[in-house]
């Protein structure tokens, strides 16, 4: 326990300096003029030591402005005051672990802007990979329960991945499903459609894309080299996380307290939740009930969605770059496939906004458990009703209903991982 | 395989198929016993998710019945009903199941002998299939 003690003292001191450093302007900061100081706590890029005036984007002209209408348009949002330094009782602990996932939803923090900076003030960041140091013997030397709050992105697709998120928990007061994948597994479930699982995927991989055939075939004709899960190296024996056949979401492995959905989560929902974090931690607030989703409605996209709807019968379904889009007109009225009528809303509409459809990142709305089943049923109903319908026979429907391609691809793009039927099956594989 | 005895649910509109069943049950018609009835307003109430909900529970075979075309209580919600059918189909296809398994037929009210009919053709399929792929697998 010393040993890991002192390791930890030592990764704790310097956090800490940095932090005085940084809360410094941020104390100094009156409540007035905060948004003019920004700029000076900001790290300047390696260098170069512009003047602060440089960092400033100015706005760019769309030559589109003019044409899109007003309501149409996406307002600012307010980001509300920041943090007020370090809280009463000391720095809480805040730990950011990715799992399978991309790692948009580890940067996307930094879409809080400035705050991110009095974050720092507020907590003690543990592990965030794609900012911070921090390592797995110094998360397991701490007590249960010592991080306040752990976000975990991404779904659970190796030994590791599932190692990390049931130690974490274990750490963890309250632990947080960030983004889509975390809760519904995202693009990486749609791996649970390969049939022969991680076995298949392995030997793809590493024998049959052309960068690593060429490869195998000049180096290892007869044997392709497949990383192995564990080799008994003279020194000792090496491990790698072993790959799993089903993809699964956070919450299928260890229990989570609340969600953010989307990919990545929109700065509104963190600053929902961090709000809710920093109430707690300064105010003593009490923490929202378990299981909220954060930064959603109860309502479907479409009621958020400011296109026209003129509920048109479609007869094709179109790629966006195939249609002049009409700024105004639903989506699905001109022949694009929008998830938007099955998707929980909560995103203010920002892809339909741009004209582009929704692929249904927010998942099923609160009542429904099949985001896919659910658009099924909306789509359906948008291809008419044929004079021939009274007398043609199923197959003829069946090459109706072709026009959408791969609909299980389309329309479980992000909820394979939570869907009834998890992954492919195998006829007489009994 | 001789033994095996598969699970279906059969999923029968108010109007016509439940009408169907209940004409076959008075007329006496012999079939097999393998089936759930599920009640429903129309063929177009049984939504895609009843159906996968169905499978991921273990169902070998799923059949949805309903009125003719032309014939719905509803005027087109057996319309809607094959669209989604299809779709459905073609979905389970790509989740690796055969889409034999779902089944999708118009029985009206009169039809006792239809219902029959279509309920030992449907088992003899399923019991050609085999249990669902399903079953093993913890869900």
């Amino acid at each position: 326990m010393g040993f890991f003690d002192k390791l930890f003292k030592k990764k704790d001191a310097e956090p800490k300096a940095e932090a005085a450093k940084k809360s410094e302007p941020a104390a100094t900061k009156a409540s007035v003029k905060v948004e003019e100081k920004k700029a000076a706590p900001a790290p300047a890029p390696a260098g170069a030591g512009p003047a602060p005036d440089a960092f400033v984007v100015p706005p760019v002209a769309n030559p589109n402005d003019s044409k899109i209408p007003e309501d149409v348009k996406l307002k600012a949002s307010d980001m509300g005051p920041l943090l007020p330094g370090a809280p009463p009782g000391g720095k809480i602990k805040l730990a950011v672990y990715w799992t399978a996932a991309c790692g948009g939803c580890d940067v996307s923090l930094l879409d809080i802007h400035e705050r991110i900076l009095t974050v720092g003030d507020m907590a003690e960041i543990v592990m965030w990979p794609v900012a911070a140091d921090g390592k797995e013997k110094d998360i397991a030397a701490m007590e249960d329960g010592e991080i306040t709050v752990t976000l975990i992105n991404g779904a659970i697709r190796n030994s590791e991945n599932e190692h990390m998120a049931k130690l974490l928990r274990q750490k963890s007061t309250i632990l947080v499903a960030y983004g889509t994948c975390a809760m519904y597994g995202g693009s990486p479930a749609l791996a649970n459609l390969v049939p022969g699982g991680a076995k298949d995927i392995l030997d793809y991989v590493y024998t049959k894309t052309p960068s690593s055939a060429n490869f195998q075939n000049e180096y290892h004709k007869d044997a392709p080299v497949i990383p192995q899960t564990s080799y008994q190296a003279p020194e000792g024996e090496l491990t790698l996380p072993v790959l799993y056949d089903t993809v699964k979401t956070l919450d299928q492995v260890v229990d989570v307290d609340y969600s953010i959905p989307g990919c990545p989560p929109l700065p509104e929902s963190i600053l929902q939740l961090l709000k809710a974090v920093e109430d707690f931690v300064y105010n003593g607030v009490p923490l929202p009930p378990k299981g909220t989703i954060v930064g959603v409605t109860t309502k479907t996209l479409c009621e958020e969605c400011p296109r026209r709807k003129e509920s048109r019968r479609i007869t094709e379904i179109k790629e966006p770059y195939q249609v002049d889009i009409d700024p105004e007109l639903c989506l699905m009225d001109q022949g694009i496939l929008c998830l938007g009528p099955a998707t929980m809303g909560g995103c203010g509409a920002r892809c339909t906004r741009a004209g582009q459809p929704c692929r249904g990142c927010y998942g099923a709305s609160p009542d429904v458990q099949e985001q896919g089943a659910s658009m099924f049923t909306a789509v359906a109903s948008l291809f008419p009703v044929l004079d021939e319908d009274p007398t043609c026979g199923e197959d003829e429907i069946i090459k109706i209903m072709s026009t959408i391609k791969d609909p299980l691809g389309y329309f479980y793009a992000y909820t394979l991982g939570k869907s009834l039927i998890k992954r492919a099956v195998k006829e007489g594989g009994q | 395989m001789a033994d095996f005895e598969p699970r279906i649910v059969t999923f029968c509109c108010n109007w016509c198929s439940y009408a169907g069943a209940d004409g076959a049950g008075v007329a006496r018609l012999q079939m097999p016993t393998n089936f759930r009835i599920i009640r429903t307003m129309c063929s177009a109430r049984v939504d895609p998710e009843f159906v996968l909900r169905a499978f991921s529970k273990g169902a070998d075979g799923v059949m949805v019945l309903g009125c003719h075309p032309a014939d719905c209580h509803y005027i087109g919600g057996n319309y809607r009903a094959r669209r989604r059918i299809a779709l459905l189909r073609m979905v389970l296809e790509q989740y690796g199941f055969d889409p034999k398994r779902l089944k999708l037929e118009w029985v009206s009210a009169s039809e006792g002998e239809k219902f029959q009919k279509t309920i030992v053709e449907f088992v003899d399929v399923i019991k050609e299939l085999g249990p669902t792929p399903l079953k093993k697998e913890v869900n």
